[in-house]
């Protein structure tokens, strides 16, 4: 009886921790298969050999072959290719949020949800859930994100006597004494809206004061471009450039990073995949000197923050194992070890990640560039800021070369920034109509 | 008999198969199969459909394709008009035999083409650029702010610069063997007539020239209509209108589009203009000549 009794007592103990075990970890999938070999495209910094070897152990029956073949633009273009030309595409592929409802709306790749993905949805964090997802379709697996914050350089800050801004106002005031103090040699910022696909920092920037640009309602795209929110956001960096407070050097460009290490530009809206590019990037005297805060805010409304790039990893339609290919894709983004290792040197999308120890070590050479303050925690704030109700248009490619022109004649004052909004608006929706969308 | 005059006939092309099985394979095929998807209209992975003309008539209302190609003409004539301007000035000068210094020149002169083309647009680039530009120095030495040479009123003329620092050594190059092949007995006879240098240049190297100089016009058109690598490059450094030139916007609207028969059409459409341009001026100069 005693016996029977203990018996009971740890099956009930096995059983119920066993499942809160399960409630707490999802288990990854189990692949049954027979053994295959998948390609795999991604320029993702910080993945190596070490990743693909973990994965190859813990899955023996899936080799992978990664190739790195460039990163944003060079790669779309050469799968842009591949899809259409029938072959050459790979089994998984590296891709930014941005670009995900492009390649959908194309046809290129496998809605994961009969893999059972949507078991998984609840290891991410929620926004970049509904990226990746069109209703009850998956499309990818979240990789990495850029939630906003605000990077400055406080020797240059104490040096002109500024508070470090936590509304918009104060930020614009920042820049307008700065400018006056330094004779225009020192700007707060640089608009980083110049060029082809930089478009989307601004647009982070309205997704952060509340805006979007884009619903998808069925099969109908409402498109609100020059909505409210997004004048006030266009016309407040607007006015900030025309008065001369902001520079507009084109971001990535030679005179980018120079003009932040020179001590030209006092402060950048920061990624959280930005810091690491930052402490490599500028000069030693800069080491120690950067603070990261939260994003300044728009008064009237609750802790917003908005995102800039981070990417996913999706399934083409050519793949011939999708399962395996999504087995991949999400381990290498939600396992443990894929988090404590490759996923480190990015700000990851999946809980494990930004669960991970390793997220608050400040003895890192980027939280040192930053006075050795850890910066991951102000990122993950970020992060849960962040508004799920986001969405970006198929025919993106189109508004990076648009938006780019109008802004570029905004710059140059050939246009006002009300305008560049209203032509962008038009000639998206004439350009998306014309391609066959059911836009208005 | 008849087997013997068989293979006499097909010996020529026995021995030409090399040539013709590679222009068939990377000439012919690519044309045919260019003209032949410029006559769909396709989205993404979707049944392609038969539009006919479609994607031409689209094109020759394309604003963007239109504005491109118009950019493009005014892009030759400017450029054009100063390269082989140079260029001719530079022939004469190291084709005059009492330049001892030539040699020397005819090398400086021609080591830019030597260069290739994307290098130098990187290279032009950085020069532009406003913090690692060695203009800076030279600017602020007289006391003037350092100009953005990479905006978007001044791109067109920073790129009409680094084309002639390309290829004008390159057209010196031509009309310099040009001015070659002209007799020295020509001159001597000039100059017993009593010619100075400048009526030797107006009167016999000029007109000799003229069949170089159409040539050299000939490559600067086709030059000016295929434009891409300088401003693709210079896309890292600044903004540049996808309208710029029509190779440029052909290679958006292909590869980051994904229109592929709608940039199949534009470029069906540019080699036509290309071609019409250059025989129109071959015609005009025979007649000239004439």
């Amino acid at each position: 009886m005693k016996k029977f009794s203990m018996f009971i007592l740890i099956t009930s103990l096995v059983v119920f921790f066993g499942l809160s075990l399960y409630a707490d970890n999802v288990q990854l999938p189990v692949y049954n298969g027979s053994p295959v070999t998948i390609t795999f495209w991604s320029w993702a910094p910080g993945i190596d050999q070490w990743t693909i070897n973990a994965f190859e152990k813990a899955y023996p029956n899936i080799k992978v072959k990664w190739t790195d073949v460039g990163s944003g633009e060079a790669e779309y273009s050469k799968l842009l290719t591949a899809l259409s030309a029938g072959s050459g595409a790979p089994d998984v592929v590296q891709i930014e949020y941005q670009m995900l409802p492009t390649f959908i709306s194309y046809g290129g790749l496998v809605d994961l949800s009969k893999y059972g993905a949507n078991n998984y949805k609840s290891l991410f964090v929620p926004w970049t859930w509904k990226q990746v997802s069109q209703g009850n379709a998956v499309y990818a697996i979240p990789q990495d994100t850029g939630p906003y914050a605000f990077a400055y350089n406080k020797a240059i800050f104490d040096k002109y006597g500024l508070t470090v801004p936590k509304t918009w106002d104060e930020y614009a005031a920042d820049a307008q004494k700065l400018y006056e103090a330094s004779n225009g040699k020192v700007v707060l910022g640089n608009f980083d809206g110049v060029g082809v696909s930089q478009i989307s920092w601004l647009l982070g920037l309205i997704w952060a004061a509340g805006g979007h640009w884009w619903v998808l309602n069925g099969n109908t795209w409402t498109q609100t471009i020059n909505s409210t929110i997004s004048q006030k956001v266009t016309n407040f960096w607007g006015n900030l450039v025309n008065k001369g407070y902001m520079s507009t050097i084109t971001p990535w460009s030679a005179d980018w990073f120079p003009a932040m290490s020179n001590g030209k530009v006092a402060s950048m809206i920061c990624p959280a995949w930005m810091p690491g590019y930052l402490q490599e990037n500028l000069s030693k005297e800069n080491a120690g000197q950067w603070r990261i805060v939260p994003l300044p805010q728009w008064p009237n409304m609750p802790f917003t923050s908005g995102n800039w790039g981070g990417s996913t990893d999706a399934v083409t339609v050519q793949s011939k194992n999708p399962e395996a290919a999504f087995i991949f894709a999400l381990w290498i983004n939600a396992s443990e070890e894929s988090c404590n290792h490759f996923i480190g040197y990015l700000f990851p999308a999946s809980f494990v990640g930004l669960d991970s120890p390793r997220m608050h070590d400040t003895t890192t050479p980027v939280d040192q560039f930053f006075g050795g303050q850890d910066i991951n925690q102000i990122f993950i704030d970020a992060s849960k800021a962040v508004n799920t109700n986001f969405e970006w248009a198929p025919w993106l490619n189109y508004i990076y070369n648009e938006a780019a022109k109008d802004i570029s004649d905004a710059i140059s004052k050939k246009i006002s920034w009300t305008q560049a909004l209203d032509q962008l608006q038009n000639s998206s929706l004439n350009y998306a109509q014309n391609q066959g969308f059911n836009v208005k | 008999m008849k087997i013997k005059i068989r293979l006499r006939r097909s010996i020529p092309f026995v021995f030409l198969s090399p040539f013709l099985i590679l222009l068939v394979l990377f000439y012919v095929l690519p044309l045919v199969y260019g003209f032949y998807i410029s006559l769909f209209r396709q989205y993404g992975l979707r049944p392609p459909i038969f539009i006919g003309m479609g994607n031409y008539i689209k094109a020759f209302t394309d604003i963007g394709f239109l504005t491109s190609v118009l950019t493009m003409g005014k892009f030759f004539l400017i450029q054009g008009s100063i390269m082989i301007g140079l260029a001719l000035l530079f022939a004469l000068y190291i084709d005059n035999e009492k330049n001892h210094l030539r040699g020397l020149f005819r090398m400086v002169y021609y080591i830019p083409f030597a260069i290739p083309t994307v290098v130098s647009g990187i290279l032009w680039g950085f020069m532009y650029s406003k913090s690692l530009s060695p203009f800076q120095s030279i600017f602020s030495l007289v006391g003037l702010l350092h100009p953005d040479f990479l905006s978007s009123g001044n791109l067109f003329w920073s790129i009409i610069n680094i084309v002639t620092w390309e290829w004008t050594g390159y057209n010196m190059i031509i009309l310099y063997s040009g001015l070659q092949t002209i007799p020295r007995e020509l001159y001597e006879a000039a100059y017993i007539d009593g010619a100075g240098n400048f009526d030797i240049i107006k009167y016999i190297k000029l007109p000799l020239l003229i069949p170089s100089i159409i040539l050299a016009t000939i490559f600067t058109v086709i030059g000016s209509f295929q434009l891409f690598n300088e401003p693709f490059v210079l896309q890292s450094m600044t903004y540049v209108s996808p309208h710029l030139t029509p190779n440029l916007y052909i290679y958006i609207t292909a590869f980051n589009y994904g229109n592929f028969n709608f940039a199949a059409a534009m470029a069906m459409i540019l080699a036509i203009v290309t071609f019409a341009v250059s025989s129109i001026f071959i015609r005009y100069s025979a007649l000239e000549e004439e």
